[in-house]
């Protein structure tokens, strides 16, 4: 499954910097008509997306996440604005040279009985076979090298029906990757997978834009997952887009007006969120390394704000398994055995301070 | 690598098999026309048919079967293709397994389309005149009807996406269809309403050879307009929005479909009244026999299965040996239900596909 380093590999740093243009959004308009009523979702978009990136598309619900995916895989009409694939504009393509150049995967259950796995990625072909469907033998070397870079090989000839979420996933993917697109747009498409999956499935995303020249622009609700393997982020609020790389965004602050800061907060340290609990007091921690990390979290999510200086409570973490959490205060000092007894305990005191 | 991989997948699956159930079946379609045109009401020994096609005389023998059983066979078998292949498309183009000419309205459309040009246009006309309106004013009225109907649940199937709310919905248009119609043979005269109930009854013998001659000519157009759609009905499959990213028009494919559905439905229904379940049941039996999605397949093998299926109902209709013939309607339905019903009652998980 590994990929040897060929000779292009060699070139990669030089073509890093005149990286070709796949994708420019130029005052994009997204929304709806009905009728005489026009409802613009967002200001006028722009951006854009070089080959070999992978993006992550990020905002709240409704937001227009979708829209947006669905605008530049050319099915949903844009309101205004240009969508330039590949130096042309999407409306000046006829449908099946679009889909050419654009693959595209929602979060739709594909639901076909006596469907087979390659049945499904051979569908992918539909843009360059004959009215009758049939695969020549270019088509199916293609097929098959999609399964192969899927990494599904070994479901080949499963119903679809009978794959897990995971699986139907990377199907989905394998019918994109023969349709020979290169730019690849998903919408959550880690949204219904385990943890495993959902990091297989990023691992292979990354891949696909490292080694096979795919651009690829998913949405997620998961944010510390795009914040870790995006290039850039596309970030959705009502003002607007903003692009940048993840660490770029983080800096200026722009996930901090993602939420409503009263009640979610963003930890710029480590790129995760925290409800916002309402906070009790401060809580001196001592200790080392991973056991430390741990009761600091269990403690913030009881409530406690941890303090930089000895503060009217403190616990100190064991620094060697199987010993006891310390707690102190000034009137008890107690043992713990297990970081759940330990937060009982505080919660039943209910410290204020 | 992958062309090895690719040889191990095919191999033994697809190609070999295919052809030989397609051999049997086809094998099983021209036994069952011939007894078909062997068996029926009046008993004629095999060595009598023989030596009527021989000699070639010209007796009661061979009046029967030129000038009666083979038309009905030739009608019964265009009647079973054209059903379950329109069945066929109207499952994958609404994605939902209990669509089908009869259950979805398509019948009472073409019914209506019907009654207008026996009742409503040519009122006051003679009756003489009627039989001048032409098989093929019967014919296109019916394709009407049907198109109508077809566009009607396209556009309900499109807002109700509930596969069961759809198919109430087809029986609510079905019945307000025959109130139209009842109402409009209420203020029709005597000899309109006679035409008309003949015209309902409905059976594979009635037809004239121009008639058939119409039936075989508009269920050829249908077929090709199905073999025209072939890749868009296995792009379908994956849902409206995933087949346009594919690279379907989904327009034009949805004409074609509903231009094709219509040209078979609306026929067999102009010309020997509404038969139930065929279209429905056949192509689940085509899908159980060829376990694949593959339309190349599914078109010949509903194609064939219709046939068979049709020609059978044909055969246990005239109960051979009796004088008497129960009405085809009631055989096909007691053959198509039990179809319906374990589709209907399959596990929960596959309920909704098809």
């Amino acid at each position: 499954m590994g990929f040897a380093p060929g000779p292009e590999t060699k070139g990669y740093l030089l073509m890093q910097s005149k990286r070709k243009e796949i994708l420019s959004l130029i005052n994009l308009e997204l929304g709806f008509t009905s009728g005489k009523f026009r409802n613009r979702l967002l200001p006028p978009l722009n951006s854009c997306a070089n080959e070999c990136e992978l993006i992550a598309v990020i905002g709240r619900n409704g937001i227009g996440k979708s829209t947006l995916l669905r605008t530049i895989a050319g099915l949903h009409r844009m309101l205004g604005g240009e969508t330039i694939v590949e130096n042309r504009n999407i409306i000046e393509y006829s449908r099946i040279q679009l889909s050419a150049k654009v693959g595209y995967i929602s979060t739709e259950v594909v639901k076909a009985s006596n469907m087979r796995v390659y049945d499904l990625v051979a569908l992918g072909r539909f843009p360059y076979t004959n009215w009758l469907g049939i695969t020549d033998n270019t088509d199916d070397e293609k097929i098959m090298d999609a399964i192969d870079k899927a990494g599904i090989t070994g479901l080949i000839g499963r119903p679809i029906s009978e794959l897990s979420d995971g699986e139907r996933q990377r199907a989905m993917i394998a019918m994109v990757l023969a349709q020979d697109t290169l730019l690849m747009v998903m919408d959550e498409p880690t949204a219904f997978l385990d943890i495993s999956s959902k990091f297989e499935l990023m691992h292979l995303l990354h891949e696909l834009t490292r080694n096979r020249n795919k651009t690829i622009i998913f949405s997620t609700h998961d944010l510390g997952t795009a914040v870790r393997e995006a290039d850039k982020i596309w970030l959705l609020t009502d003002n607007g887009l903003r692009e940048g790389a993840p660490e770029d965004l983080m800096i200026d602050g722009a996930f901090n007006n993602l939420f409503d800061e009263s009640k979610v907060r963003f930890n710029a340290h480590d790129g995760t969120f925290y409800v916002n609990n309402e906070e009790k007091g401060q809580i001196y921690v001592t200790g080392k390394g991973e056991i430390r990390f741990w009761t600091e979290k269990a403690l913030i999510r009881a409530g406690y704000k941890i303090s930089g200086s000895q503060s009217e409570i403190s616990v100190e973490a064991p620094s060697e398994p199987n010993n006891p959490w310390k707690c102190t205060t000034e009137e008890f000092s107690v043992e713990f055995n297990t970081i759940y007894e330990m937060i009982n305990w505080i919660r039943d005191k209910n410290f204020t301070f | 690598m992958p062309g090895t991989k690719q040889q191990s997948y095919n191999q033994g699956t697809p190609g070999r098999r295919f052809s030989l159930i397609f051999a049997g079946l086809l094998f099983i379609l021209i036994v069952s026309f011939i007894l078909d045109i062997f068996l029926g009401s009046v008993n004629i020994k095999i060595s009598e048919i023989i030596n009527t096609l021989l000699s070639g005389a010209d007796g009661v023998t061979r009046q029967i079967l030129f000038q009666f059983r083979l038309p009905k066979a030739i009608t019964a078998l265009m009647v079973g293709i054209a059903l379950s292949t329109s069945g066929l498309q109207m499952q994958t183009l609404f994605r939902n397994p209990m669509a089908g000419p009869y259950v979805l309205g398509l019948s009472s459309g073409a019914s209506l389309g019907v009654a207008f040009v026996i009742m409503g246009f040519s009122s006051n006309l003679s009756p003489d005149a009627i039989k001048g309106i032409g098989n093929w004013a019967i014919a296109v009225s019916s394709w009407i009807g049907a198109g109508l109907v077809m566009l009607l649940i396209m556009i309900i199937s499109s807002k109700v996406k509930n596969i069961m709310t759809v198919l109430i919905l087809g029986i609510m248009l079905s019945s307000g269809i025959s109130a139209i119609v009842s109402i409009m043979q209420y203020f029709s005269n005597e000899t309109m309403l006679k035409t008309y109930i003949v015209w309902t009854m409905g059976s594979l013998g009635n037809l004239t050879s121009s008639q058939l001659n119409v039936l075989v000519m508009s269920v050829m157009a249908g077929i090709f307009l199905c073999f025209l759609s072939v890749k868009m009905l296995n792009a379908l499959i994956i849902g409206d929005e995933y087949s346009r990213s594919i690279g379907l028009n989904i327009r034009l494919s949805r004409i074609i479909i509903i231009s094709g559905t219509s040209l078979l439905a609306g026929t067999v229904t102009a010309f020997c009244g509404p038969i139930g379940f065929i279209g429905v049941a056949v192509p689940h039996l085509a899908r159980m026999i060829f376990k694949t999605s593959d339309h190349k397949i599914l078109i010949p093998a509903s194609i064939l299965t219709g046939g068979i299926v049709m020609l059978i109902s044909d055969i246990i209709s005239q109960m051979p040996g009796s004088d008497n013939v129960l009405p085809v309607n009631s055989v096909t339905s007691l053959i198509g239900i039990p179809v319906v019903i374990w589709v209907l009652l399959r596990d929960q998980k596959r309920r909704d596909i098809f």
